[in-house]
């Protein structure tokens, strides 16, 4: 079994669903153990933070859903390098730990009842933050194979960031409001293209002998 | 149609070399023999692809390949094919662009990548996925199948598109959709700004989300629809006198509106963080 088929089947993996073979996958494969060790631990933290009212099978169905339409768990349509793969898992669990957060988010805090206005928000912060190691690997990797594009992919990520941190922040203030959830999915999908793109545009192919 | 005649059809793929337009071009002319739903894959970094219903069974294709900086790879595989402009070391936008005009079957699905485009897809029926960083993205009389269209600085523009999925994602490029219905219809922007003419029809869910873009809805007055518009930072306004409904969130006067239209056969979801959205009435 190659990485990109346990990734396409890491959900029922997840959910206890083990065949022989997807199991010696794990044993002999150091990069999808990780990956599902992480997994395993943003799970298991994100209901120990919700003990006292466990989520629904929507909530968790949803992120599934979800992470599988935005193509972060499936199988890749055309082979990529293997580093590109490792460099996309790798972003995968922070987008799930976001994602995660997010529905945890909307659990821990909900609006007490007869509340009637939102928390004082601060305006959104008009710097760009430092950005992430993965976004600055994208960066790196965009530039070494299209120079051009590596200013204009900063860019992109820099509003991608923004729309993340802009509904991260409305989620944390409308706990229960689920479009702010879904706003929230709509600024990951954002980010998720933006990889995508990326990741295409450097792919050998591309200009490389 | 049987693996050995499809083995034959595929290897029946004729290559004419044709006379160029201008000294440095080298126009191509490739046709394939396919079944009634193929998968053509074009990845054309620079220049545009134009593609068009044909006739069934049959792909053809004309590429004019600007520089000797570019070839062009072609594959069959059955009922696949793919084409690829291969840049050779040195090509830039303008010594790789390749021109494409490729006609197809109409039940085809279709899979375009550009930087630069344009990208133009018309009166075809299967799936189609677009994306592209910049180049702008035509979808005109399409219907039945999937729209999925990715890109980032492009504007898009759907025309007549008619009980399909429409998925649009975009950083900053404008969205223009025209006549536009289907069970799904979903347009998430970062900036560029989201145009809807259209009737909501089809008892279809419409979601557009943006994060700092305008959004603008126009609809017909007979239009049946449930209607959720709210921006965060942003003003909303609707020049429909709505049948009020429970929001489930907390609304204020003039960031946000709700309520129904008709049956509300369709659901209406208009979300931005600080644009402005508008729900207009269509002056017929």
């Amino acid at each position: 079994m190659k990485c990109v088929e346990f990734e396409s089947v890491l959900p029922d993996y997840l959910e206890g669903s083990h065949s022989a073979e997807q199991q010696a996958h794990v044993r002999s494969c150091p990069a999808c153990s990780s990956l599902l060790d992480d997994l395993k631990l943003i799970s298991a933290q994100a209901k120990l933070l919700l003990a006292s009212d466990d989520p629904s099978p929507a909530v968790w169905n949803a992120l599934e859903g979800k992470l599988r339409r935005e193509g972060l768990i499936r199988r890749p349509e055309s082979p990529r390098p293997g580093f590109l793969l490792r460099w996309r898992t790798a972003w995968l669990v922070p987008v799930a730990a976001g994602l995660l957060i997010a529905a945890g988010l909307k659990l821990r805090h909900p609006m007490n009842a007869g509340d009637t206005q939102p928390p004082a928000r601060p305006a959104p912060a008009a710097v760009a933050k430092p950005m992430s190691s993965e976004d600055q690997q994208l960066l790196t990797s965009v530039g070494s194979h299209v120079p051009a594009q590596r200013a204009r992919y900063r860019a992109n990520l820099d509003d991608a960031n923004s729309f993340i941190r802009d509904a991260e922040q409305s989620a944390r203030d409308y706990p229960n409001d689920i479009y702010t959830q879904q706003m929230l999915m709509s600024a990951y999908e954002q980010k998720q293209m933006l990889y995508d793109l990326a990741v295409e545009r450097t792919a050998p192919e591309m200009g490389e002998q | 149609m049987s693996t050995t005649r499809y083995a034959a059809t595929a290897v029946t793929v004729l290559a004419l070399a044709g006379t160029g337009f201008s000294a440095g071009d080298l126009r191509k002319e490739l046709h394939f023999r396919v079944g009634k739903h193929p998968t053509i894959s074009i990845n054309n970094p620079y220049g545009p692809v134009r593609v068009r219903a044909g006739v069934v069974h049959q792909v053809e294709v004309v590429a004019t390949l600007h520089s000797d900086k570019v070839e062009l790879d072609q594959s069959q595989s059955r009922n696949r094919i793919s084409l690829v402009s291969h840049l050779l070391p040195g090509a830039d936008a303008a010594t790789g662009m390749v021109e494409f005009e490729v006609l197809i079957p109409p039940e085809a699905n279709l899979t375009l990548h550009s930087d630069s485009g344009p990208l133009h897809a018309e009166k075809l029926r299967g799936d189609v996925v677009m994306e592209g960083s910049n180049a702008p993205i035509e979808v005109i009389d399409f219907g039945e199948g999937h729209v999925h269209v990715h890109t980032l600085n492009g504007t898009v523009k759907l025309t007549n598109v008619h009980n399909g999925h429409v998925e649009v994602v975009s950083m900053y490029g404008d969205v223009v959709l025209n006549a536009v219905s289907g069970p799904v219809v979903t347009v998430n922007s970062n900036s560029g700004r989201i145009e809807y003419d259209g009737d909501f029809g089809n008892e279809g869910e419409y979601d557009f989300t943006s994060h700092t873009g305008t959004i603008e809805a126009v609809a017909p007055a007979y239009a049946s629809i449930d209607v959720l518009a709210r921006s965060t930072q942003g003003r909303v306004e609707s020049d429909f006198s709505l049948e009020p409904k429970h929001t489930p969130f907390i609304s204020r006067s003039g960031s946000a509106f709700a309520g129904t239209l008709g049956k509300a056969a369709s659901s209406v979801r208009l979300f931005s963080f600080s644009g402005k959205i508008h729900l207009k009435k269509r002056q017929d």
